[in-house]
């Protein structure tokens, strides 16, 4: 069996920049011992290492942004990538806090050997912007230790990767540190130099985890690898590196999210039609937006437009250090909608959904009503509102009235002010409601007004006379 | 002089006001023949804006459109009402044989949220008809919808107070809506494209409301007090 390890050695840096648009300096620090953790490019140039104090790196380099690195966010990063990983192999697991590893062996057919595999991997991670170190190996650790140490070799022949392997150095072989050094002062230097020492040997004079460790990376004894399962929601973080304050600035980075979930959703041939914003503010409770659209969608320049319209309308509270897309509802992808080859079905569809998906992002959900009427003899109670569903969905089943009613209806009856200049017809007696408690008993009259208007006028139980609506 | 008038028509060397060629502007019937015949044949104008002047809401200006209503949702498209004075009634509206679910309302907080909706609305494909009753337009404001209305040529009707017939609009065509006697709709037509303005039609609209033939002295009023309350 063949396994796959990626070695993140810049994770959470390559996560930053990859929505970071201003090519300063940048380091991940390390909030416990004050120093630095991960350096980008720029900052090496001017000065700047790993396990440097902060003060020192921040007098090389005034303007540095800092970022302090954080154990669950590394986590939610490295689950980022086992995402897009997991389509290229079907069982990974994730090494926290920045490793991944997939079984290579059942997949390489597919992708026509571990060479094909290798290479697509590659690609990815290059258009990703991700410094990665890959490494093959016979056994889960063998495969780690090579990836750590970055002397991996696309191959699977047996005989290169124990020579590999043996290379490798005491420190690298993942030991404890001070076993290490033991073995160091015995004259061990080399991985390879330890394997051929008696397994007895090394159980007595070292420790029983050490001989572990050793033939779990020979392979004599099991280490099983519990597989990863992507989740059912698509989750993404996005930190910034200087803070946010206008809401157009949080669009660019934005945009790179919704393509990657557009990618994420066409590849689990899904829809969603609701999204969830948070931005995370520095010391206030974060803002949550959320996005819907009138039917499922994928497509992420539509996403955009709705995000745009919805950041339009809102101002920030307080200046964004973060943000973070959620989706959790996905819907299975439909057929088309379209009845015949040549109708305007599915693009009428689609329309519709645009411009009601528009309006709502700018105008809240609120705002746009469909109504529906109802059997019932109370006028207030016969009609109702509902949220827009697409057009075709709906039953049609719809009895008429047979009275006539007002195209008209206010919202609360209003006192008739003036007499009535003409009477036209009724009463109309409608009485109900005593079965809900909202009893009504009117008598209903069609009466025109000295302004010209026909109203629908009536008069309850206690005597009061009211217009309740108008022959529009 | 006979022969040379005909020497010049034969030429074709003098224009004739009655060979004008029709203007084929793209438009929708009203329904009601009477008005069609005002409106020289050419009904609704299709991207462009039609105003409607009237003093207040109930005078039988929904009656007036309905007939267009019913084509654009038997099309298949989808009507908006945008920021109607009162709540359209589901049953009534059921009964003139619209579908429901294809008519959305519309509401908005300000007047610029309605003017973009109503520009979007226009521009969109799905939209059959829009009517909107704005607050006040300004004439910037007027000719942006008209050119929204040209990009989707979709049909769109505002209902206006009969004040704004004293400011210069670009609608194509505006109409005066008055109550009429015996509860029809006067309507005065203030401008339109191809014709003179100020023509005058009194539609009587006579499924608007239950109207008892012998009307006012039968109806039973119930107690009704000397005096105005």
């Amino acid at each position: 069996m063949l396994w796959l390890y990626i070695h993140f050695p810049n994770l959470l840096m390559d996560h930053v920049r990859s929505t970071r648009d201003d090519p300063g300096a940048l380091v991940i620090s390390d909030a416990r011992k004050q120093s630095v953790f991960q350096a980008c490019p720029e900052a090496r140039a001017l000065g700047i290492r790993p396990g440097m104090r902060l003060k020192t790196a921040i007098s090389l380099a005034p303007d540095l942004a800092i970022m302090a690195a954080a154990p669950e966010r590394e986590q939610q990063v490295l689950e980022q990538q086992a995402r897009w990983l997991y389509r290229y192999a079907a069982h990974i697991c994730l090494r926290p806090p920045d490793g991944v590893l997939a079984e290579a062996s059942s997949m390489s057919r597919l992708h026509g050997g571990v060479d094909g595999l290798w290479r697509k991997l590659t690609q990815a991670l290059e258009q990703r912007q991700l410094t990665a170190w890959l490494a093959t190996g016979q056994t889960p650790r063998a495969a780690r230790q090579l990836a750590r140490a970055d002397r991996g070799q696309c191959t699977d022949s047996p005989e290169t990767l124990n020579g590999l392997l043996h290379g490798l150095s005491i420190a690298q072989a993942g030991l404890p540190e001070r076993i290490a050094e033991r073995l160091a002062r015995v004259g061990l230097l080399s991985l390879g130099d330890l394997m051929q020492l008696p397994a007895e040997e090394i159980a007595r004079r070292l420790e029983p985890e050490t001989l572990q460790l050793l033939q779990k990376i020979q392979g004599t004894r099991p280490d099983p690898q519990p597989a990863w399962s992507p989740p059912h929601r698509f989750c993404q973080r996005l930190d910034f590196t200087r803070d946010v304050e206008q809401t157009s600035g949080l669009l660019f980075p934005l945009q790179r999210v919704l393509g990657e979930l557009e990618e994420d959703l066409q590849w689990r041939q899904q829809d969603t039609d609701s999204l969830l914003l948070t931005l995370r503010h520095r010391d206030q409770p974060e803002t949550r937006i959320r996005l819907r659209t009138a039917g499922p969608e994928h497509r992420a320049a539509n996403f955009l437009a709705l995000a745009r319209l919805r950041l339009e309308q809102q101002a920030l509270v307080a200046p964004v250090e973060g943000m973070a897309l959620r989706v959790s509802r996905l819907i299975p992808r439909g057929q088309p909608m379209g009845d015949d080859l040549l109708g305007d079905g599915p693009d009428t569809q689609e329309a519709w959904q645009v411009l009601i998906s528009r309006l709502q992002a700018r105008l809240g959900d609120q705002a746009l009503k469909v109504l529906a009427s109802h059997e019932d003899h109370r006028p207030e109670r016969a009609w109702s509102h509902g949220r827009p569903v697409r057009p075709g969905t709906a039953s049609g089943t719809t009895c008429p009235s047979a009275r006539s009613r007002p195209l008209w209806l206010f919202n609360s009856p209003e006192p008739v002010i003036h007499l009535p200049e003409a009477w036209l017809s009724g009463p109309e007696r409608i009485s109900g409601g005593w079965w809900d408690g909202e009893r009504v008993q009117r008598d209903y009259y069609v009466a025109q007004l000295t302004s010209g208007q026909l109203a629908w006028v009536f008069r309850d139980v206690s005597g009061g006379w009211f217009v309740h609506g108008l022959f529009g | 002089m006979k022969e040379l008038l005909d020497t010049l028509i034969s030429d074709a060397r003098v224009w004739q006001g009655s060979q004008q060629a029709q203007t084929t502007l793209p438009a929708e019937p009203t329904g009601f023949s009477a008005l069609d015949l005002q409106l020289a044949g050419v009904g609704w104008p299709r991207g462009a804006l039609t105003e409607c002047l009237l003093p207040a809401p109930g005078i039988g200006e929904l009656q007036l459109v309905l007939p267009l209503m019913r084509r654009q949702l038997e099309a298949g498209k989808t009507v908006f009402w945008i920021n109607p004075p009162y709540t359209p009634y589901a049953p009534a509206l059921e009964r003139e044989g619209l579908n429901l679910a294809q008519i959305v309302v519309v509401h908005t907080q300000d007047q610029a949220d309605a003017l973009w909706s109503l520009e979007n609305c226009l521009r969109s494909p799905v939209t059959g008809l829009v009517m909107a009753w704005p607050t006040r337009l300004k004439s910037r404001e007027m000719r942006r919808l008209q050119l929204a209305a040209e990009a989707g040529d979709s049909l769109c009707i505002l209902f206006r107070p009969t004040g704004a017939a004293d400011n210069s609009s670009p609608a194509a065509l505006r109409l005066q809506l008055e109550p009429g006697q015996n509860h029809a709709l006067d309507i005065r037509i203030l401008k339109r494209r191809g014709g003179w303005a100020a023509e005058h039609c009194t539609l009587a609209l006579p499924d608007r409301a239950p109207v008892r033939p012998d009307t006012a002295t039968s109806v039973v009023r119930g107690p009704w007090p000397e005096r105005n309350r």
